[in-house]
């Protein structure tokens, strides 16, 4: 190659140029042709799918956005993203940890109430239990439903523990008694 | 002596006389083989990579054959739809990079 170096300039940066865009269209080829073998071949989530999905969704937002639906009382008739139509009360069984008892997933949480703390055997057997530990809990709060050193003042606030149910349950007498 | 066989003339001797090989041909033939276009291309690809280029191609595609209809697309359909778009949006430090690099490569290899 005898091309001198005063020429080099223009030349040269055509020549550059163009094998840049030697470069550049393959890049380009390389990136239509995934392209279209994604396409072809169903991978991208299909564009079909995509409005599908994009309509459903928004038919679910209408419809949660409706104030003719309150959550609860409607709770039976409303159709979830998934297509699901849930009860209103939760009926899985399982047992309790604490007192070993078969209980229904959606009366678990007043179960636990008398269970745990707020009824009356229990808390008389918490306090039998954890007469040391009595100082440490918080004194001060009369909501507290872990207070375990009321056992001679504390009928004022069984009335409130106890319905009908939470008699039946407890008058099972699964707990130890004091 | 008979010729059994009509046999055109060798090419190579044909050839030689007829075409010289362009300097575009002889730096291409000289990029290739040095390994040097490979290398040229995988930076050129990164690059374009990370500044998303490839992301607004790859979108541009996507947006075509929804229109178009999967079915209905070709490679030479989408090559036609990046193109024009493609060469004006790359950004100017990468060109200005491999161009910097091509011609360093030039400037060493055409003697």
């Amino acid at each position: 190659m005898s091309a001198s170096r005063e020429d080099n300039t223009s030349p040269d940066a055509q020549l550059s140029s163009h094998f840049f865009g030697d470069l550049l269209d393959s890049i380009i080829v390389d990136i239509a042709s995934e392209c279209h073998r994604i396409a072809k071949l169903g991978l991208d989530r299909n564009l079909e799918d995509e409005e599908e999905e994009l309509r459903l969704s928004t038919q679910a937002r209408v419809r949660a956005a409706d104030p003719s639906n309150s959550g609860e009382t409607n709770s039976k008739y409303v159709v979830d993203i998934f297509g699901q139509t849930h009860p209103p009360v939760a009926s899985e069984i399982f047992d309790c940890m604490n007192c070993g008892r078969s209980i229904m997933a959606g009366r678990f949480a007043p179960h636990l109430e008398k269970c745990m703390g707020k009824g009356r055997k229990a808390r008389l057997k918490a306090a039998r239990n954890s007469s040391a530990a009595q100082n440490r809990y918080s004194r001060g709060s009369p909501a507290s439903t872990y207070s375990p050193y009321s056992n001679s003042t504390s009928t004022n606030r069984l009335s409130n523990g106890s319905t009908g149910v939470a008699g039946e349950e407890l008058s099972n007498g699964t707990y130890e008694e004091p | 002596m008979r010729h059994s066989v009509n046999r055109p003339p060798t090419p190579d001797a044909a050839e030689d006389q007829e075409k010289e090989p362009t300097l575009q041909e002889i730096i291409n033939i000289k990029l290739i083989e040095s390994g040097e276009k490979e290398r040229l291309m995988e930076l050129l690809r990164e690059r374009l990579t990370e500044c998303g280029w490839k992301d607004e191609m790859k979108a541009l595609c996507r947006a075509f054959i929804k229109k178009k209809g999967r079915n209905n697309v070709t490679v030479d359909d989408l090559v036609h739809v990046i193109t024009p778009k493609g060469r004006a949006s790359v950004p100017d430090h990468v060109k200005a990079d491999l161009l910097q690099r091509i011609r360093t490569f030039l400037d060493s290899a055409a003697l």
